[in-house]
């Protein structure tokens, strides 16, 4: 994965890539907008189908190249419908913004599969579908990670499922522990960036002293870390927690890449994967909060 | 969402694959009068799991006594916890040969997985990734091309079957999003004619709106894809984990839900559902929360309910209020209820439930909800707020 527009996101060093909103005149994207915007982030555009003008204050165009041209936007939010989300891909991609971050749940796989394949041949970076989004707190926001969560801090999380994310964040907060950056790459089967993919990024990333990782079965994007990190360690503290010991094989588990089938996918393979990379990895959310809490006070 | 057998093979035989006839009958119901065939028989059992065969589920059999042993043996007889759907009975096939063919999808590689062996039949699984194997990208020309590379290092006999077979396989993976085809085995005859001796199709419930022929099984038959049509019908998924469950969950967030059932689990309490309510999608209105009320009070061994939210965006007042509106209209609904709502809104959310009067237990801390949970229905008058 090319990440150097990630990387441009997370290093406070560098003001963030500007950003367009596609699907920007729906009810909802308008109350995300206002939010995204309280945490900094540098919205300049609006994309709407067949639209052009304003809308509460946002310049609106009809595809993504007309608003790039404009703005000189170099980042997309999209927030449409499931069946929209490869065309807004795609009109993203012609426009040659190099950072697409999608929200939608219910895309179909084929179609995630497509946007993969064009993603990786633009040279771009894909973070979605089926995820709260990304943020750096007190720099940018990029879909509706929830502002109880946020506070600026050293600890990346990078997470498959928005609640038990929401959830394990604002405790580590409530334990004076913030966030460097938190990416959630979502719960689809087939995605865009995978737990994999950020690792040399953070690697790299001083800001970061700790990284969190929310996991849950099905698929083997944890096993796939688990080979990157012994291949290339990322010289700090990994810890993580994984949803999923108790679903029945062969269900979906809400998310659509959370499904343990033929044996693959489960829990086990993947503690076991995690914990031969030196990944700490946590039944309950409860212990891993109280180690992560113990390990950065103890470098402190 | 893995098609049953029968629903797999006709939507594959209707884009011309050849299957072997078949009826099917529902658990429980005696062989019909006109069966495929004058015999022997396989009767299968249509379960939506795979690993079928060795666990019992498909039986020869030679006569009527047989298969009316078999339909009543199948009907109740349970595949690694998922319940029979139906059985069907076919001809039984031999004196074939067993091949393979099998495309699924890489997440990382973002392409199809294209898989074709001579060593078909239940051993496949096993092989798992030692599979013969290339991989394709996502088009019907790209993944013939695949099987017809991989048709090549087969014995003679099994070419030409694999690639006809490849054709029509590869055109129906692509036009029905489908997330998994498999073919085994695929019998193919010393004459050279073959035919799909069992067809493995997962479809993708994303992918519902724009199959109209998925759609359609999932419309008719919710008694065989219970989990998906209840999805489509309420928009938000409902998963009975453990039939004898005590602790109903009415929760938010797939991930949160599911860790929360681990944890329950690991202290020794017995969650009865999974559940991710959707709450950003409920836009006011109780009937998501109605209906999970019903559904977990159907529960026989139920003791407890716990409602968990975490929410970001939803308005947590506006969630209590139609919570409130939904044990109201639920007057069936006498369990303890243990209610933890976590996020934006969250004291006038507490100001509204306490404000309602009805009987519930509010915590904001999960931990201290869950230890509610292990006591209520053995405390529950002392701990009513």
């Amino acid at each position: 994965m090319r990440d150097d527009i990630l990387r441009r996101v997370v290093d406070a060093s560098a003001p963030p890539p500007k950003v367009v909103v596609q699907g920007a005149t729906g009810r909802a994207a308008r109350m995300h907008i206002r939010l995204m915007r309280g945490h900094g982030t540098p919205i300049v555009a609006g994309v709407s189908p067949g639209k052009s003008g304003e809308d509460e204050g946002l310049a609106i165009f009809p595809d993504c190249a007309s608003a790039v041209a404009a703005t000189g936007a170099e980042a997309s939010i999209v927030m449409v419908p499931p069946l929209s989300v490869l065309p807004a891909i795609l009109d993203a991609l012609a426009a040659g913004l190099k950072l697409v971050v999608t929200v939608t749940e219910g895309m179909p796989v084929h179609d995630a599969v497509h946007a993969r394949r064009a993603v990786e041949k633009a040279g771009a970076v894909w973070i979605g579908a089926s995820t709260p989004g990304l943020a750096v707190p007190g720099r940018i926001k990029l879909g509706f990670l929830p502002d109880v969560a946020l506070a600026p801090g050293s600890v990346a999380i990078w997470s498959k499922s928005g609640t038990l994310s929401y959830e394990t964040g604002r405790r580590l907060v409530q334990r004076g522990l913030g966030q460097s950056a938190w990416i959630g790459v979502g719960g689809d089967p087939v995605k865009g960036a995978r737990f994999p993919d950020l690792a040399p990024m953070f690697r790299d990333h001083a800001a970061t002293r700790a990284i969190v990782i929310i996991g849950e079965i099905g698929g083997e994007e944890e096993e796939d870390l688990a080979e990157a990190l012994l291949r290339k360690p990322i010289g700090k503290p990994v810890f993580a927690i994984l949803a999923g010991s108790e679903a029945p094989e062969g269900v979906t588990m809400g998310h659509a890449g959370a499904i343990v089938s033929g044996g693959r996918g489960t829990l086990a393979s993947k503690t076991t994967a995690l914990r031969g990379a030196g990944v700490r990895v946590f039944d309950a959310i409860g212990p891993l909060v109280e180690a992560v809490a113990t390990d950065l006070k103890g470098q402190a | 969402m893995l098609l049953l057998e029968h629903d797999g093979k006709t939507l594959l035989a209707a884009r011309g694959l050849p299957t072997p006839k078949g009826v099917l009958i529902a658990p429980g119901e005696p062989p019909p009068a006109t069966l495929p065939g004058p015999g022997p028989w396989i009767a299968k059992s249509q379960v939506a799991t795979g690993g079928r065969g060795k666990a019992g589920g498909v039986r020869l059999c030679r006569d009527r006594a047989q298969l009316e042993a078999a339909c009543a043996d199948l009907a109740t007889l349970r595949i690694k916890g998922h319940e029979p759907r139906g059985l069907r009975i076919e001809a039984a096939i031999s004196g074939a040969q067993e091949a393979y063919l099998g495309f699924s999808l890489d997440a990382a590689r973002g392409q199809v997985i294209v898989m074709a062996t001579d060593r078909g039949g239940v051993d496949v699984e096993a092989a798992g990734d030692d599979l013969p194997r290339v991989f394709a990208d996502l088009s019907a020309e790209a993944i013939g091309a695949a099987v017809i590379r991989l048709a090549e290092a087969l014995p003679a006999n099994l070419r030409r079957p694999i690639r006809e077979a490849g054709v029509i396989c590869a055109r129906a993976f692509c036009e029905m999003d489908a997330l998994l085809v498999e073919i085994n085995p695929l019998f193919v005859f010393p004459d050279g004619r073959w035919i799909a001796g069992d067809v493995r199709f997962v479809a993708d419930e994303s992918a519902l709106v724009r199959q109209p022929e998925i759609a359609a099984l999932v419309d008719e038959k919710p008694q065989s894809y219970p989990d998906a049509a209840f999805k489509k019908t309420h928009g938000y998924d409902l998963v009975v984990v453990d039939p004898e469950g005590e602790i109903g969950l009415v929760t938010t967030g797939a991930g949160l839900s599911m860790k929360l059932i681990d944890e329950m689990t690991a202290q020794g309490l017995k969650p009865f559902n999974f559940c991710d309510i959707r709450s950003g999608g409920m836009r006011g209105d109780s009937s998501r929360l109605i209906e999970a009320l019903r559904r977990i009070g159907e529960g026989p061994r139920m003791r407890c309910v716990l409602v968990n939210i975490f929410a970001g965006i939803t308005d947590l007042g506006l969630f209590a209020e139609i919570l409130v509106n939904a044990l109201r209209a639920s007057p069936d609904m006498r369990l303890p209820l243990v209610v933890r709502l976590a996020g934006n809104g969250e004291d006038r959310a507490e100001v509204v439930l306490r404000e309602s009067g009805l009987p519930m237990m509010i915590e904001r801390d999960l931990e201290r909800a869950v230890e509610l949970c292990a006591t209520a229905g053995v405390v529950q008058g002392a701990a009513h707020a």
